[in-house]
């Protein structure tokens, strides 16, 4: 079997994809229970469920980063860049370094304030892109730029 | 060739006489809408000029076109200035040019004219992706195809090849035509095709009283009117299909040029596509079901930075072939992989009466040729358990909707539509999982799957530019993964479906040495860190780069799966590999 890339995401990404999850998840759960509160005669079965959504909802929020920053792991060696996500479907994608086109680095305004930023490596193909999730944002500017360097190193247009 | 060139001036007369499509239903509209108290005199005057106009309309937006539209070529760029209102000046470098495709409509054709669309493998839809000249001269589009493509000499159109063709039409192979879903559809889509342009001239068929007598006589002797109303349907499908069939396939001819395919086909338009051979990736068989059942293939290319198909193409683009015997479907699919493949290869004579030369074949040496390696059983399985899961929700779900709602009576049975369904949705999914099937040969990749489509496709395992290897949740408990190589060409990926676990891995690893390799691990599953990387795996090579580094830019936090990796939470390479100590350049 393909073994797991050797590093992990930055411990902070755990925070990160909390916040991030809790945006989401904080305005649906507390909108079902003001759409219990409001526009119901609040049966008590339904305010169980209700509850039960919004609980399960905020639990997911705060479990799931962990098992995400678990799963997700990558490499970058000299051949290549190698990656593993996914949950219920397990993904490993490698790109040669000398096929990959274009290496952008993304900071969304969460992971600027903790200073990490992703990285995505894509080659020619359209479903080829890899992104590394979750760096330190000086580890990824040096990442990007060595990649850079790499594949310009390499003639053609990596088709 | 620096100088700005005009379009040509018989576009003119192309476009007056293309104008008789809009005159004529006006001319006809006008018959029926005029008032009847007009003279006869006032109404033909009437008629008359509107014709006119129409035509004077036409010619004078041609004529605009054509004098505010410019092409040239320089040494390094193609440039096109077009626009009547809005000004566009378009430039393509040369080397950007992926495919130049000539076509001729039989107005055209007579004129001696024929319309350039010339494809810059840009990324964008439509017409943004395509530079159109509309028209040149036969003889201009000819030449500037050559220069474009980087053809030594000029060919005349009417010059016979040098070549052997790869494939040439058969007309026998006409008799594989109607085994589309169009036929079945036949004259129903006809005459839905129909309706709206009669409609237009003012014969309603509803209205004029034919459908309901029809419907009437259906419905008083439903024995005889059934059968025979399916009978003409399918019997108008089946000469729709090979009318369809001979105009856009007659004449069809696909060849070898230096440097690229080209393909020409067509009875009354002709079209001729001319595809790089640097930018094929690859062949694909493609069989769909009823062509399969009737043992007949098609060829198409798997090709970087074609364009998309047009509204008005019944095919795609990078289809190479009609519907063809599957023998010769794979002889000339290896023709153009040049080079042996397992699987879509013949193990049948040519068919009798075949005009396609036999083997001596410069392109691809024969020898014996592997057939494709099966899939694992619990591919069958998977198939199978989603096809009898999906009934059984379907069904509940039916169930469940007629129990709640008690809709009227015929929709009471609902829920049993995917019971009945099931043999055939058994058998589709046995026979897809009997087509899975996957194959090294000496230079390309070869996979299959499908059922309703069947793809075997060959893809150059140079033109692999990375792994996607997934394992879902069920796929995990059946120990099946899905190997996709990534590619430039085509639908971008091509995936090796439902293969065993380390069959397919190992697969990837011979396919392109040393890249998947490196990654292969002993560790069983959810074990995260154990792996070191092991040299003997099936991919030959595991690359010495793997030796534990030491460039880490920072040591982060300790590593809890993975032992002894905590400083190397960055996993950098030391050392950029070709320029030595490389900082990128300015």
């Amino acid at each position: 079997m393909l073994r797991p890339p050797r590093n992990r995401v930055d411990r902070r990404a755990v925070r990160v994809w909390t916040i991030e999850l809790l945006f989401l998840t904080v305005p649906v759960a507390a909108g079902a229970v003001a759409a219990y509160w409001i526009f119901t005669s609040h049966p008590v079965w339904l305010g169980v469920l209700t509850g039960g959504f919004a609980v399960l909802i905020l639990g997911l929020a705060l479990a799931a980063p962990h098992a995400y920053r678990r799963l997700n792991r990558w490499e970058v060696t000299d051949e290549a860049v190698y990656t593993r996500t996914g949950w219920f479907t397990h993904v490993w994608r490698v790109a040669p370094m000398s096929r990959i086109q274009t290496v952008d680095t993304e900071r969304g305004p969460v992971k600027r304030l903790f200073g990490l930023a992703d990285v995505t490596v894509t080659t020619a193909s359209s479903a080829g892109a890899i992104k590394i999730e979750a760096l330190d944002h000086e580890l990824a500017a040096e990442l990007a730029e060595r990649l850079t360097a790499m594949t310009q190193a390499t003639p053609g247009d990596a088709t | 060739m620096t100088a700005w060139r005009p379009l040509h001036r018989r576009s003119l007369a192309a476009s007056a006489a293309m104008s008789t499509a809009i005159v004529v239903p006006v001319v006809a509209v006008l018959i029926r809408t005029l008032p009847h108290d007009w003279t006869v005199p006032a109404r033909a005057g009437m008629i008359a000029g509107a014709a006119a106009l129409i035509v004077a309309g036409v010619l004078v937006f041609d004529l605009l076109r054509l004098r505010t539209t410019a092409w040239r070529l320089t040494g390094e760029r193609l440039e096109l200035r077009s626009g009547i209102a809005f000004r566009e000046h378009r430039s393509v470098p040369r080397d950007r040019i992926r495919s130049v495709d000539l076509t001729a409509d039989p107005v055209r054709r007579v004129l001696g004219l024929t319309v350039v669309k010339i494809g810059t493998g840009e990324h964008a839809s439509g017409e943004r992706a395509m530079l159109t000249l509309d028209p040149l001269s036969r003889r201009d589009a000819e030449e500037l195809r050559g220069v474009l493509l980087g053809e030594a000499g000029q060919e005349g159109r009417d010059v016979p090849p040098r070549d052997v063709p790869l494939a040439e039409l058969d007309w026998s192979w006409l008799r594989l035509a109607p085994l589309t879903v169009w036929t079945v559809a036949g004259g129903a889509l006809i005459a839905g095709l129909a309706y709206k342009p009669l409609d237009a001239l003012g014969v309603d068929l509803f209205e004029s009283g034919a459908a309901a007598e029809l419907w009437r006589w259906v419905t008083t002797r439903p024995w005889p009117a059934i059968p025979l109303l399916l009978a003409v349907n399918v019997l108008v499908g089946l000469v729709g299909a090979v009318a369809v069939f001979a105009t856009a396939w007659g004449r069809y001819r696909l060849e070898r040029e230096p440097g690229g395919l080209r393909l020409s086909r067509g009875l009354l338009t002709t079209r001729s596509l001319t595809l790089e051979e640097r930018r094929l990736r690859g062949v694909e068989l493609v069989e769909p079901l009823l062509l399969r059942l009737g043992g007949g293939a098609r060829v198409k290319a798997v090709a970087a930075g074609l364009r998309k198909k047009e509204e008005n193409e019944a095919d795609d683009v990078a289809m190479l072939t009609p519907p063809m015997p599957r023998a010769a479907a794979g002889r000339v699919a290896e023709r153009i992989a040049g080079a042996p493949l397992p699987g879509p290869h013949h193990r049948t004579p040519p068919a009798p009466g075949s005009r396609t030369p036999p083997i001596p074949d410069p392109h691809v040496r024969s020898h014996a040729r592997p057939d494709l390696r099966p899939h694992p059983r619990a591919a069958r399985t998977r198939r199978l358990r989603a096809t009898v899961m999906s009934t059984a929700f379907l069904s509940a779900a039916a169930a469940a909707a007629t129990w709640s709602w008690s809709p009227p009576s015929p929709w009471n049975w609902a829920w049993t539509v995917p019971l009945l369904a099931l043999p055939v949705t058994t058998w589709l999914a046995v026979d897809a999982a009997r087509g899975l099937g996957h194959a090294l040969g000496e230079r390309h990749l070869v996979t299959r799957a499908g059922s309703v489509v069947r793809r075997t496709v060959a893809l150059d395992r140079g033109g692999i530019v990375g792994w996607t290897v997934s394992e879902s949740y069920f796929q995990r408990r059946l120990g099946l993964i899905t190997v996709s190589a990534t590619t430039a060409a085509g639908d971008g990926h091509y995936d090796v479906l439902d293969v065993g676990a380390q069959e397919g891995l190992g697969l990837a690893a011979r396919a392109v040495p040393g890249l998947l390799g490196p990654f292969l691990g002993i560790p069983g599953p959810g074990d995260p860190g154990a792996g070191e990387p092991r040299a003997g795996e099936p991919g030959e090579g595991a690359s010495p780069s793997e030796a534990p580094r030491a460039g880490a830019v920072r040591s982060g936090t300790p590593e809890t799966g993975a032992p002894g990796s905590g400083a190397r939470l960055t996993g950098l390479p030391d050392r950029p590999r070709t320029p030595p100590a490389g900082r990128p350049g300015p």
